[in-house]
């Protein structure tokens, strides 16, 4: 590329370095874990330095992401803790779905019961209840407001599986805050 | 783009997409027609607003600081070299006596770049500014005659537009930045895989081109015909050299 190492690193910290605590949440909120996500974060960054010289000015946010969630992979594969659920195939997801439309017009609007106090921890708890792959993107939706596009490089999936995964994710949150508002 | 009516069905299919912003203009404005007929469409719309609030709401984790300390040492640190500060108010006084002199375009070889503040490192920001943007440039355009007007009323003074081309380096349009809290004009050009920026001014002294270096990137600052010109990019300096006394030589010829 010819460009001398000083003016790369003043690159990166330009372009990567400001991610970094949008990079550390999203890797809280995946890992569920503070020091996971901080060795996540370490190893995400030492990655995308190393690669840097391959990054040709494309947006530094999904770039960056998808190494963290590149990382998280191998990181679990090595110590052995499947990451299938990462990899769960959307048909899956299909199953209790028409159930789930169902109970969608009974309940009173849990979204809705969202607005008043307290109930940010039961929003929470029901993210941290859902499977890997729902929580993850709606993440990268609602808390990073990435665009469809930047998820689906992020992802590495088409447009319309950002679309109809996001979907039953949503859908699945509602399930899942309707379920604990009904226990308590 | 249609004008047609969007039914309820169509519409409750959309509701996410319209509030993730992923709907094109036309259809969304069709979308928020179909909600004034649409009852359950308007309360899925709540519901997935008052999902989202809830989001917003949720505590958002920073990155500790032995964290961000970490990731910071795995760079190779800037070196830092000690310059030589000079306050604006004796730069200018020593700028008149150089010219008083009669060795005015001299001076421009031993002065730093003129103007207060850390005007290299400013420079160098409005640089990386553009070329971290997803547009560097905010009028793309290899003509002169398209991007000199975009400026008009933009920036206080008409800048002096080249395309280089023929030189090799083609002018791949313009943008406005801010240096020393003032607006200025910024020309983007291209060389290979490189991109060279070109901040310029009205500056009415004369100065010859002079070489600064900073974090990696070159700058290369002179006074023509009227303008500043401080010139900026990753490639080597000798190409930036040659870029500098290609706009030189078309200034020289149209003075």
């Amino acid at each position: 590329m010819g460009m001398i190492d000083p003016a790369l690193a003043a690159r990166f910290r330009a372009l990567v370095l400001p991610h970094l605590d949008a990079a550390y949440n999203h890797a809280r909120r995946l890992t569920r874990d503070p020091t996971e996500a901080q060795d996540l974060v370490q190893e995400s960054y030492l990655r995308a330095w190393r690669y840097f010289a391959s990054f040709h000015g494309e947006a530094a946010k999904p770039w960056l992401f998808r190494i963290v969630r590149n990382t998280f992979v191998s990181m679990r594969d090595k110590r052995g803790e499947a990451t299938a659920p990462l990899e769960l195939a959307d048909v899956d997801m299909d199953v209790g779905l028409a159930e789930l439309h169902g109970m969608s017009q009974a309940a009173p609007s849990p979204e809705r019961v969202l607005m008043e106090a307290d109930t940010r921890r039961l929003l929470e708890e029901s993210l941290d209840a859902l499977a890997l792959p729902l929580r993850e993107i709606l993440l990268l939706r609602e808390v990073e407001e990435l665009s469809y596009k930047e998820i689906a490089t992020i992802l590495d999936i088409a447009i319309g599986t950002v679309m109809s995964r996001l979907a039953r994710a949503r859908e699945a949150l509602a399930a899942e805050l309707r379920r604990r508002m009904k226990e308590s | 783009m249609t004008t047609t009516e969007m039914d309820c069905a169509t519409a409750e299919s959309l509701v996410d997409a319209y509030l993730d912003g992923e709907l094109p203009v036309a259809e969304a404005l069709a979308f928020e027609r179909a909600l004034e007929s649409c009852p359950p469409v308007r309360r899925r719309l709540a519901d997935a607003r008052a999902l989202r609030a809830g989001f917003q709401a949720l505590a958002y984790h920073r990155a500790p600081a032995a964290l961000a300390a970490s990731v910071e040492n795995l760079l190779p640190q800037p070196a830092r070299r000690p310059a030589m500060r000079l306050d604006a108010g004796w730069m200018r006084m020593a700028a008149t006596i150089l010219i008083a002199l009669g060795i005015g375009w001299l001076g421009g070889r031993y002065l730093p770049l003129p103007t207060g503040g850390d005007e290299t490192a400013e420079i160098v920001a409005g640089y990386l500014r553009a070329t971290m943007a997803e547009r560097p440039v905010e009028v793309a355009s290899s003509d002169r005659h398209t991007v000199k007007p975009w400026f008009s009323g933009k920036i206080d003074y008409a800048p002096l537009v080249y395309d280089l081309t023929t030189e090799g380096f083609p002018l791949l349009g313009g943008r406005i930045d801010l240096i020393d809290g003032r607006k200025v004009a910024v020309l983007v050009y291209r060389r290979n895989r490189h991109t060279l920026a070109l901040f310029t001014w009205p500056d009415a002294a004369r100065s010859a081109p002079t070489m600064d270096h900073r974090d990696g990137f070159a700058i290369e600052g002179w006074a023509q015909n009227g303008f500043a010109f401080r010139a900026v990019s990753d490639l080597a300096p000798d190409e930036l050299k040659q870029f500098a006394a290609a706009l030189g030589a078309r200034l020289e010829a149209d003075r």
